[in-house]
């Protein structure tokens, strides 16, 4: 049996590891590719499941890289925060592997090996920026996850390439911020380990070094991210992806830039410095707002639901920014159970759209047409997705967005609240206008035979339905458990002293 | 540290920076490009970071440059501009480069002096590296053991970054359904052709290139007790099957080097470096903690496997950059096709 000790270091290294072995066995069996992808990513969720279990019952697990003691080695840290996000990282990953199959085939005829080797990759990149305790090492794993994502978009169709291109030089200019501003934390302090950074950085508060580096970190995450006025690689980027691509970036990316953001903010930082000393919450809440505001707009414009989805990211990241950034018990815990439900409403929705496009080609509105009779099954679970965007209990997203209201009023910051419901009502519009598409319009394509019309769109094959309805059943699952949720493990995430 | 020299060279870089980006003949950017490679190469020599000077030499402005250039032979070599909204985006580009570099000189009114022997870079981790290398791994260059081992779990996933480029590459390039992931059997055959026919040149590579791979093995080898290591050396090898390939044809490199070949070396490199990893994980200790590999290296202490184990993972690194330097090369000049190169 597996030591629980190295629990920690299996959840990036295997799917590691399986990365090269696959792209060897791909150079002679391309059919054992997937299996070897979808054994890997089982792997990696088994020992998170288990880091998780961990925490919960004996606390925070240090584990060093190479046996070096921190600060002079690398060193993984897992607390009831990370622990819970590489949990929703390798089970969206899972569920988005299983999905892939089909529509890989399809789409990328060929590159296979190639592709699986990528994916294996990118999710190994987000769990490693998870995971890790050095703000170095999060860097490294950054280039991995930003390089395999700008690889698995351009492969896409039309535009694809030129929006990868557009990604991949505001990305860079993002992850050159951090870089920089980690550079600036090194010459200041000579650390690069967050919990030797975090000692050592009050006594350097004053400094406008430490300012700098700060805002640089802030800026290249926000960056990464896709907070409102920096979002604009991220819409044609993710439209234009192959499906399965869209299926594993669109959920994971953004979240992981946000729990990165959290962990700068409190695990380097103290809430203490970036709420009190710098006096920028106000500016950043107004922020968030215009991200929610502005992506729900423009996610009304849309005539292409893929599109529409992507932009619906955009205002959540909004959500998620604004929580945090309300300083109090109420608004983390929303934001942070928020990137839980985010990350499977919008793996939900992006596997209902991938199942969609898969069978009809095409991500226009009028592609929907006459679909619930079609497929019933895809469109029931695109419903419970629907629903939960725009917050009707019991599904997830009622009950962080409560959270996240809660949070506002306590805080005063009434702003916010009304930014939150205007989203919810622009979700409810845009997803009534698909279902009412889908429902009462007849579908384009008919073949008129002896038995009346009968469509050539049919229920979706086997591999993409079942992760799509266990995506929607998780929808419902994690809204009914959210109480315990917080009470069990996103409680002692929340930093001490808020 | 001369501060004329280093006043001399910062202001070269600067020119040269402001250059690469005026020039409109992008070939001559390149070429710019790599002297301002070099310029950054000699100012990390003069600060002391001889093993930085020799990536950057190496990786900069040796195979940047090349890969650059095979870039510009399949698109173009002059920049078309739009005349409309060219002055809009140059005012604000200019603006936001301005703001960033104020904001820069702000925070370094801060910086402890230059090479400060009392700043805190200087005095927190880093006497423990460099009194404890020794006794702690028996590798005298403690760059090396900073980097293959200390933070040696940085280096893998450096590692892995370009590997993840040369996949992102093929990905890219290759033609979608066309062609299968193993062209062996497309590839053009026959004999060289006369692709770019000059005598001396390639008398010159012919001789040279022997040496050049066995400096490349030295700098492989020797990097515990001299500057060098995995990626510089990997990187000369690769630029010789480059430079045979410049010389005479693309044909010449991959006839030997195929995409195959290069895929199972690169994969091959990374599964060494790793699975010394997960081999100390399988002995009993952590992830990379190569004193566990003592129980299995004959005649070596939990000390001196440090050290074995190192080398170890400077060959898997310098298999891997060596094959994604040249798949990367053969495919960018040639389009993904393999058929014609520079």
């Amino acid at each position: 049996m597996i030591n629980p000790e190295q629990y920690p270091i299996l959840i990036v290294i295997v799917p590691f590891l399986s990365a090269f072995f696959l792209s060897i066995t791909g150079c002679f069996k391309r059919s054992l590719c997937r299996p070897i992808a979808l054994l890997a990513l089982f792997g990696a969720a088994a020992a998170a499941v288990g880091s998780l279990h961990r925490v919960i019952t004996t606390g925070i697990i240090h584990y060093r890289l190479g046996g070096w003691p921190p600060p002079f080695g690398i060193e993984y840290v897992i607390d009831h925060l990370n622990g819970l996000v590489l949990v929703v990282i390798t089970l969206v990953a899972l569920l988005a592997a299983i999905f892939s199959g089909k529509s890989v085939e399809r789409e990328l005829p060929g590159k296979e090996p190639l592709f699986y080797a990528l994916f294996l990759l990118l999710v190994v990149g987000l769990l490693g920026m998870t995971i890790t305790g050095d703000a170095f090492n999060l860097y490294v794993l950054l280039e991995i996850s930003s390089l395999t994502a700008y690889a698995l978009i351009a492969i896409g169709q039309d535009r694809a390439i030129h929006a990868s291109f557009n990604y991949l030089i505001i990305g860079t200019i993002g992850a050159s911020f951090y870089l920089l501003g980690v550079g600036h934390l090194y010459i200041m302090t000579g650390s690069l380990n967050m919990a030797d950074l975090a000692s050592i950085l009050p006594q350097l508060y004053g400094s406008k070094a430490i300012l700098t580096a700060f805002l640089l970190i802030l800026i290249g995450v926000w960056t990464k991210m896709a907070f409102f006025p920096l979002h604009t690689w991220l819409p044609n980027s993710y439209t234009y992806a192959p499906t399965a691509t869209s299926c594993l970036v669109a959920p994971l990316m953004t979240k992981v830039a946000v729990y990165i953001m959290i962990r700068m903010m409190f695990s380097v930082f103290t809430p203490a410095y970036v709420f009190h000393h710098l006096a920028m919450a106000p500016v950043v809440i107004w922020m968030a707002i215009a991200a929610i505001v502005g992506g729900s707009l423009l996610a009304l414009s849309q005539r292409d639901f893929k599109k529409m989805l992507t932009y619906l990211i955009v205002a959540e990241v909004g959500y998620m920014v604004g929580g945090i950034w309300l300083a109090n018990r109420l608004g983390i815990t929303g934001a942070i159970l928020h990137i839980v439900n985010d990350a499977f409403m919008t793996l939900c929705l992006f596997l209902a759209a991938g199942t969609i496009i898969h069978r009809t080609g095409g991500h226009h509105f009028d592609n929907l047409k006459g679909l619930f009779h079609q497929m019933p099954l895809t469109m029931t679970a695109f419903t419970i997705g629907a629903l939960s965007m725009i917050g009707v209990p019991p599904t997830a997203g009622f009950f962080s967005k409560w959270y996240l209201i809660l949070g506002s009023i306590q805080a005063g910051r009434y702003e916010f609240v009304a930014a939150l419901l205007f989203s919810s009502l622009v979700n409810a519009v845009l997803f009534f206008r698909l279902l009412e598409i889908s429902y009462f319009e007849k579908p384009p394509h008919q073949e008129n035979t002896a038995h009346g019309p009968v469509s050539m769109v049919a229920e979706a094959p086997l591999t993409m339905l079942v992760p799509l309805l266990v995506s929607a059943i998780t929808l419902i699952v994690l809204g009914i458990y959210s109480g315990e949720l917080v009470t069990k493990i996103i409680q002692f995430a929340v930093p001490a002293g808020i | 540290m001369i501060w004329q020299i280093d006043l001399l060279i910062l202001t070269l870089i600067v020119i040269c920076g402001f250059c690469t980006i005026v020039v409109k003949d992008l070939l001559g950017a390149a070429v710019i490009f790599g002297a301002y490679s070099f310029l950054m190469c000699l100012l990390w020599t003069e600060m002391g970071a001889v093993d930085v000077a020799f990536t950057e030499a190496s990786v900069g402005a040796g195979v940047s440059t090349v890969l650059f250039f095979a870039a510009v032979h399949r698109t173009t070599r002059h920049v078309k501009m739009k005349p409309s909204g060219r002055l809009m985006g140059k005012t604000i580009g200019l603006a936001a480069a301005g703001l960033m570099g104020c904001v820069l000189l702000y925070a370094t009114t801060d910086f402890p002096s230059w090479a400060d022997p009392n700043s805190p870079a200087s005095t927190h981790v880093s006497p423990r590296y460099i009194t404890g290398t020794i006794p702690d791994t028996s590798v005298p260059n403690m760059v090396t053991s900073v980097l293959a081992d200390y933070r040696g779990f940085d280096t893998m996933f450096e590692t892995a970054v370009i590997l993840t480029a040369g996949l992102a590459v093929l990905i890219i390039l290759g033609q979608t359904g066309n062609r299968s992931p193993l062209p062996i059997s497309r590839l053009p055959q026959g004999p060289i052709t006369q692709g770019y026919d000059d005598t001396i040149i390639r008398f010159i590579t012919r001789i040279m290139t022997p040496f050049l791979q066995l400096f490349a093995l030295y700098v492989i080898a020797h990097g515990h007790h001299s500057p060098g290591g995995g990626f510089q050396g990997g990187v000369i090898l690769g630029a010789t099957f480059i430079l045979m390939s410049i010389s005479y044809d693309l044909r010449m490199v991959t006839n030997r080097f195929n995409e195959r070949t290069n895929l199972l070396l690169a994969n091959t490199g990374l599964l060494i470096y790793s699975g010394i990893g997960a081999l100390c994980l399988i002995l009993g200790a952590n992830f990379l903690d190569y004193s566990a590999l003592a129980k299995i290296l004959p005649g070596t202490t939990t000390i001196t496997a440090r050290s074995e184990a190192m080398l170890g993972v400077e060959i898997g690194v310098a298999l891997a950059v060596m094959a994604i330097v040249i798949l990367i090369y053969n495919n960018l000049v040639s389009n993904g096709t393999y058929e014609n190169g520079l």
